[in-house]
């Protein structure tokens, strides 16, 4: 298995976690803090072009130059590893180290801008950032840690059901890179359990993507719900919790959950949370100073009131 | 004798294909079987009439026609149909790489247009934000979207996050860096 790092890491901004669930960078910060990953933030990154990117917008060269300026900005950090918590982050990073090592013509393409612009310290060095060692989305990281993490959890969810959706931008588009499965996905599974947290594991829309399609939310809604009800119709009687790794995934199922109730006129009743949050919550995180749950459209509140009631007694 | 006239470079549009910079390297498009995998697990093939098998077929026997179909359009980019090719090809890659042949020739504005708004909050805050013109109709969508947007700011303060928005500094250089690839002219022409 490939190694994952604890330390020289920058901690990857990512727009929709910014703007949707930003709850989700400080659920991040707080496990990071509370096991030791060594990380640091930058706010002259910039966003990764990902939906713009596959909304058709950007072209292939623009989001690469991009990437090679944000590379740049791990680097002058000393920050060897990119960690990124949405998973189209991960895959747009990933493809663009990938040509930037591979692709030569296009590697001087760009560092010729950046010697036009005098940016000349930007210019990207072959090999620097090896997309299979140096970049990874947060859940690598947590579960890399997940024995070390498991010391801290002190909360017990054995009288929920939970389900995990696993990003297709994660598992799908560099899949030989992707660890605990692409053809049943496991990763976040796996992490759950070893936090003795059980999941449903299986089942048969477990692969299927959320339905947000980049464009198909926006101009071909009928379509985009269609894929989304799917998977709601499946689990809304097997599962309370269904547990993301994306923003814009979530986004697709927190935010459209209750249109699509209305709309089909099914009571959808899921809680949608990141990895990084429910993680953060089990260790001690404050529902709304560190998990931010105020930004979500399905209230969580029942759900942690729910949880302090079963948790009278708390495994210490 | 009768000679029928065949195309003389059919692989023309898959060989642009597969030299284009979104291909994977080594993609396996040549070696397609036609095995129909990608139309099976594909979400857009489920609910629409987008079919990637048969968008492969139509790119390995140079229809250019493919082009400007209406259907790959409705693909999600979810790369499903990426991640089970058993011969590594990716029809998901080749939708996209179409799509942007499609915005060269200038034919598919009104596809894209709507979304150039991505890029030019890119150039003015860092951040490829959702179009403007599409707030509306989430707020219709989602109750309380846009009052939650107000206090966003806010929230994050209470979060202990820094701005949104990146340092001047850096959305110059960005300014800089993209003009000098032509995205500028490539997002005009879109909303043309």
């Amino acid at each position: 298995m490939k190694s994952i790092p604890d330390k020289n890491i920058l901690l990857f901004k990512s727009c929709l976690v910014s703007t949707e669930y930003p709850g989700i960078e400080s659920s991040t910060k707080y496990i990071f803090d509370k096991i030791g990953v060594e990380y640091i933030i930058d706010h002259n990154q910039s966003c990764c072009t990902g939906l713009g990117h596959y909304s058709d917008i950007f072209d292939q060269l623009s989001t690469t130059l991009i990437a090679a300026r944000n590379f740049h900005i791990a680097k002058k950090n000393n920050a060897k590893n990119v960690v990124v918590m949405c998973a189209t982050c991960y895959a747009i990073n990933k493809k663009s180290a990938k040509l930037l090592n591979k692709n030569n013509q296009l590697r001087e393409k760009i560092n010729n801008v950046f010697k036009e612009s005098s940016m000349e310290e930007m210019e990207y060095e072959k090999e620097s950032f090896n997309p299979l060692d140096n970049i990874f989305h947060v859940v690598e990281i947590l579960f890399n840690k997940r024995d070390e993490i498991a010391k801290h959890v002190n909360m017990n969810l054995s009288k929920f059901r939970i389900a995990t959706h696993h990003a297709c931008h994660y598992c799908k588009v560099h899949y030989e890179d992707t660890i605990e499965g692409f053809r049943n996905p496991r990763i976040l599974d796996e992490l759950l359990e070893s936090l003795s947290f059980k999941t449903i594991d299986w089942y048969n829309t477990k692969r299927s993507t959320c339905g947000a399609g980049f464009r198909q939310r926006f101009v071909n809604k009928e379509l985009s719900m269609k894929v989304t009800a799917d998977k709601l119709l499946e689990l809304n009687e097997k599962v309370d919790i269904l547990i993301h790794m994306c923003p814009n995934c979530q986004m697709q199922f927190d935010r459209y959950q209750p249109y699509l109730s209305k709309q089909l006129g099914i009571d959808f009743n899921i809680f949608h949370l990141n990895i990084t949050q429910l993680i953060a919550l089990a260790i001690g995180g404050d529902p709304y100073k560190t998990v931010g749950i105020q930004t979500h459209t399905v209230p969580i509140e029942p759900l942690i009131e729910n949880i302090s009631e079963n948790n009278l007694h708390p495994k210490e | 004798m009768n000679f029928v006239q065949i195309e003389n470079n059919p692989l023309k549009l898959a060989k642009k294909i597969l030299s284009d910079l979104k291909a994977s390297e080594d993609m396996g498009l040549l070696r397609c079987v036609q095995c129909g995998m990608c139309t099976s697990v594909c979400p857009g093939a489920k609910n629409s009439d987008y079919n990637p098998r048969d968008m492969i077929e139509k790119v390995l026997e140079g229809e250019e026609s493919i082009i400007n179909s209406e259907k790959i359009w409705n693909c999600f980019y979810c790369y499903t149909c990426h991640s089970v090719c058993p011969v590594g090809s990716s029809p998901c890659e080749v939708n996209q790489i179409l799509r942007q042949i499609a915005i060269d020739k200038g034919t598919v504005n009104d596809k894209v247009g709507p979304f150039a708004g991505y890029g030019d909050s890119f150039l003015d805050i860092g951040i490829g934000s959702m179009p403007k013109s599409f707030f509306m109709d989430l707020n219709e969508d989602i109750e309380g979207w846009l009052n939650f947007k107000s206090e966003l700011e806010e929230i994050r303060e209470t979060l202990g996050l820094g701005p949104i928005t990146i340092p001047t500094e850096s959305i110059k250089e960005i300014n800089t860096l993209l003009k000098k690839v032509g995205f500028n002219k490539r997002i005009e022409k879109m909303k043309e």
